[in-house]
């Protein structure tokens, strides 16, 4: 009993205070939305009464348009994602398994790009899509197309790159095959390679998915139209600063906006832990 | 099925669609065109070409993969690099925003003045018999009345008027007046520049008010110059972006134009302490915050990994609640966590019985920062460290136990050695990852505490990229040359950063 002590006291000991530390900002948040004062001052870390106030008033109060921002939300983040992939996969298979001139410098470009902060050129973005508004006013700056396209072209790089790196770990030995057999290389990209590669495709678009919807920087400048904003725009700038008043409806709403990402992470854990070690980084 | 991606079908299809996109970008590039934005045009009309010579010529296979990939890259990622490098090299703020013509045209607009003694005028807005603006003018201290359009003034005689208790014009015949539905429907009736006399005009001051005025300044296209034309003074091109005095550059014209000054933006950064001093400042917090986040995140990370690194009760639970940190949006925990930072209300100081203002002082808003770092970071570490753990063989820690090393020795000659080999890429990463982890720094502190007041941009928090956007979309000011020349000098520092990591990566490659 005592070497069992020693041996691992200190190991539940330090891992309860770790799963303390982990749990203890989202229990809060959990215990504040369910709070019927709303308020940040939490008089106990005990829960005395649970009221859903706060989730009632995301759905009925004009003052948040809680649901609109959910669907733009989701609407982004799955044209983006989905898109992403379909382009993205292309060029990953060219990468990946043709021949061609220049194959060697694309990739060197490809890896230098991505490893710019697509932050870094905000402004250019900014004055880019501004020019794009004054002849285009449907795509350019402060539409959600406009987002979208940004999204987009700025996912580029790195769904390239990481589907390339998924996309090499394929056996080819089935395309070559079907090579051998008189496929075009298209016919072999839409009949054998598609069908192999579609988990994968589904990972990184869902990946891609959760990595648009925690955008948060470009989606502040673009969306300025409150009823047009995602929802991690939208909650941000209700609770703007001012947390003691409209804390009990933002931990909520960010419970509610929260939960489809966690799941969809927890889902693909084995793939983003996969993923990690292969050198991405994830905020 | 395979009939469908061969075969008339699959032609059809492929036509149409094509048929479609190319429509819509030839109408894009014919506005873009249109409206003077070149490049976009030019762009677009590439855009087509290649896409059409692609799908309809067998000139390249892989192009048949390529093309939507790299027009979107070329679009979005290259074209917005390029042109923050562009940017560095302009004088692009606030005042020296538009391009040149449109400048020219500012200026003309806001070159007048009123007449010696600034007479203003009554007046009614309305159209005359020929349906273009006009005013009807009553010059009450002359007795004088007038119909004044944007090409000529009819003189009036006051017995065909009506004329009101104030001695104002109301009615005349030939002139209509507009109804409170047509002045609030467009206000094009005031940009008007109505004729008075003597290359005066008048122009609508406000709801029945005109004064008189008359343009000082005139440009001259041959010479490049603005004259005033009363005292005949020159005003020429300074070649940074405003029309200057002659003789006294510090008297300037505005607004002015973006114009390029090639290093200057750059040698700011050098030179003006103003811009020198912030930035040093920030640029050490920035490699601080990122190599403790590193440090701190890794630290908990391992010790965790190495707590949880063999079998026993509660593990999988453990280990699905350290990971919660990492699956929450990062944006809506950071926001937690402000709301938790709260003075007055705030969970943390709610629990240590403390009131500390932490986003008020420097040194307890970069703790704060540190801690919320930490809590999003170690998940992280802990799962990378968990995997890289099993992967060193076990052969080599068994062989030194028998050598008879105890745990500790075993750890640090041999586990830890190899963890780092094994994870420096990944460190490297990260700290690249938090060089420019923009996102909470912006949304926790904002950057601050700083001290508006004495008009400082820089906040005790503030990291580069953070800095950056302050300079480039804060409230103050508004320069984007400057931010491009600071992001062009990140960009660098990254890459290199990155570069070393790669080249660390190579090795572990080569090592197994």
């Amino acid at each position: 009993m005592t070497k069992w002590l020693r041996e691992n006291l200190w190991r539940h000991a330090f891992a309860i205070f770790m799963c303390v530390f982990a749990l203890f900002p989202l229990y809060l948040v959990v215990l504040s939305s369910f709070n019927p004062t709303g308020s940040l001052n939490l008089t106990s870390f005990v829960p005395r009464e649970i009221s859903f106030e706060n989730y009632k008033m995301l759905f009925s109060s004009p003052k948040i348009p809680f649901l609109s921002w959910v669907k733009n939300s989701l609407i982004i983040a799955s044209v983006v994602a989905i898109s992403s992939v379909v382009i993205g996969a292309a060029s990953a298979f060219a990468f990946s398994r043709l021949k061609f001139k220049g194959k060697k410098f694309g990739i060197q470009l490809l890896l230098l790009v991505q490893m710019f902060p697509s932050i870094l050129a905000l402004s250019a973005v900014y004055v880019i899509m501004e020019r794009v508004y004054s002849f285009a006013p449907s795509i350019g700056l402060g539409t959600q197309a406009g987002l979208i396209l940004v999204y987009l072209g700025g996912s580029m790089g790195v769904n390239i790159w990481l589907l390339k790196g998924f996309v090499d770990s394929i056996p080819a030995e089935l395309d070559e095959a079907a090579k051998i057999d008189g496929a075009s290389p298209m016919q072999t990209y839409w009949l054998i390679f598609i069908p192999l590669a579609t988990p994968v495709l589904a990972v990184v678009c869902l990946l891609s998915f959760i990595g648009t919807f925690n955008e948060f920087i470009v989606a502040r400048l673009f969306l300025v139209e409150m009823s047009g904003r995602t929802v991690a725009v939208g909650l941000q700038q209700f609770v703007g600063g001012q947390y003691a008043s409209n804390w009990g409806a933002f931990a909520a709403g960010s419970i509610l906006a929260s939960i489809p990402i966690v799941i969809i992470f927890l889902s693909l854990q084995k793939y983003i832990v996969n993923g990690l070690t292969a050198g991405s980084v994830k905020g | 099925m395979s009939s469908i991606f061969r075969g008339k079908f699959a032609l059809i299809l492929k036509i149409i669609i094509l048929a479609g996109v190319t429509a819509i970008l030839s109408l894009l590039a014919q506005s873009a065109v249109a409206s003077g934005e070149i490049a976009i045009g030019v762009f677009l009309i590439i855009s087509i070409f290649a896409l059409n010579f692609t799908y309809f010529t067998k000139i390249s296979i892989p192009l048949k993969f390529f093309v939507p990939g790299i027009l979107f890259f070329i679009a979005f990622v290259i074209a917005p690099i390029l042109f923050t490098v562009l940017m560095s090299t302009y004088n692009y703020q606030t005042g020296n925003y538009i391009a040149k013509d449109a400048a020219i045209e500012q200026v003309l607009i806001r070159g007048v003045e009123p007449d010696a003694n600034q007479t203003t005028f009554d007046l009614v807005s309305g159209k005359a018999a020929n349906g273009s603006d006009a005013i009807l003018v009553s010059d009450i201290a002359n007795q004088n009345f007038f119909i004044s359009t944007e090409d000529e003034l009819t003189a009036l005689d006051a017995g065909e008027l009506t004329i009101n208790e104030y001695g104002v014009a109301t009615t005349a015949p030939g002139f209509t007046e507009l109804s409170a539905d047509e002045l609030a429907k467009s206000d094009a009736y005031t940009k008007v520049r109505y004729t008075y006399s003597d290359g005066y005009y008048i122009v609508i001051e406000g709801q029945g008010v005109g004064a008189v005025f008359r343009q000082s300044l005139a440009y001259d296209e041959k010479s490049d110059t603005m004259k005033n034309l009363q005292t005949g003074e020159i005003y020429v091109d300074n070649n940074r972006g405003n029309f200057v005095l002659e003789g006294s550059p510090e008297v300037m014209l505005t607004p002015g134009w973006r114009a390029p000054v090639w290093f200057e933006n750059y040698a700011k950064l050098v030179t003006d302490s103003r811009v020198r001093t912030p930035l040093i400042k920030v640029f050490i917090w920035t490699v601080i915050f990122a190599s403790l986040t590193v440090l701190s995140t890794f630290a908990f990370g391992l010790l965790l990994a190495l707590a949880l690194n063999r079998k026993m009760h509660g593990r999988r639970i453990y280990r699905s609640i350290l990971i919660l940190p990492y699956a929450m949006p990062s944006i809506m925990s950071i926001l937690i966590w402000g709301g938790m930072f709260d003075t007055e209300f705030g969970a943390i100081n709610n629990l240590l019985g403390t009131d500390i203002a932490w986003f008020s002082s420097a040194n307890f808003a970069r703790a704060a920062v540190l801690l919320v770092n930490l809590w999003l970071g170690f998940p992280y570490f802990y799962l990378i460290c968990s995997g890289s753990l099993q992967a060193i063989p076990s052969e080599l820690q068994e062989a030194a136990a028998i050598d008879g090393a105890n745990p500790r020795q075993v750890f640090r000659t041999i586990t830890l050695p190899l963890l780092l080999q094994i994870l420096s890429p990944l460190l490297i990463a990260s700290f690249a990852f938090n060089f420019n982890n923009f996102n909470l720094i912006y949304l926790l502190t904002g950057g601050g505490p700083r001290n508006t007041l004495d008009g400082e941009i820089a906040g005790a928090t503030d990291i580069l990229i953070s800095y950056t956007y302050q300079i480039a979309f804060g409230r103050n000011i508004l320069d984007f040359g400057l931010a491009s020349a600071i992001s062009v000098l990140i960009f660098f520092l990254v890459a290199s950063i990155s570069f070393y990591g790669l080249r660390k990566s190579k090795v572990m490659e080569t090592f197994g």
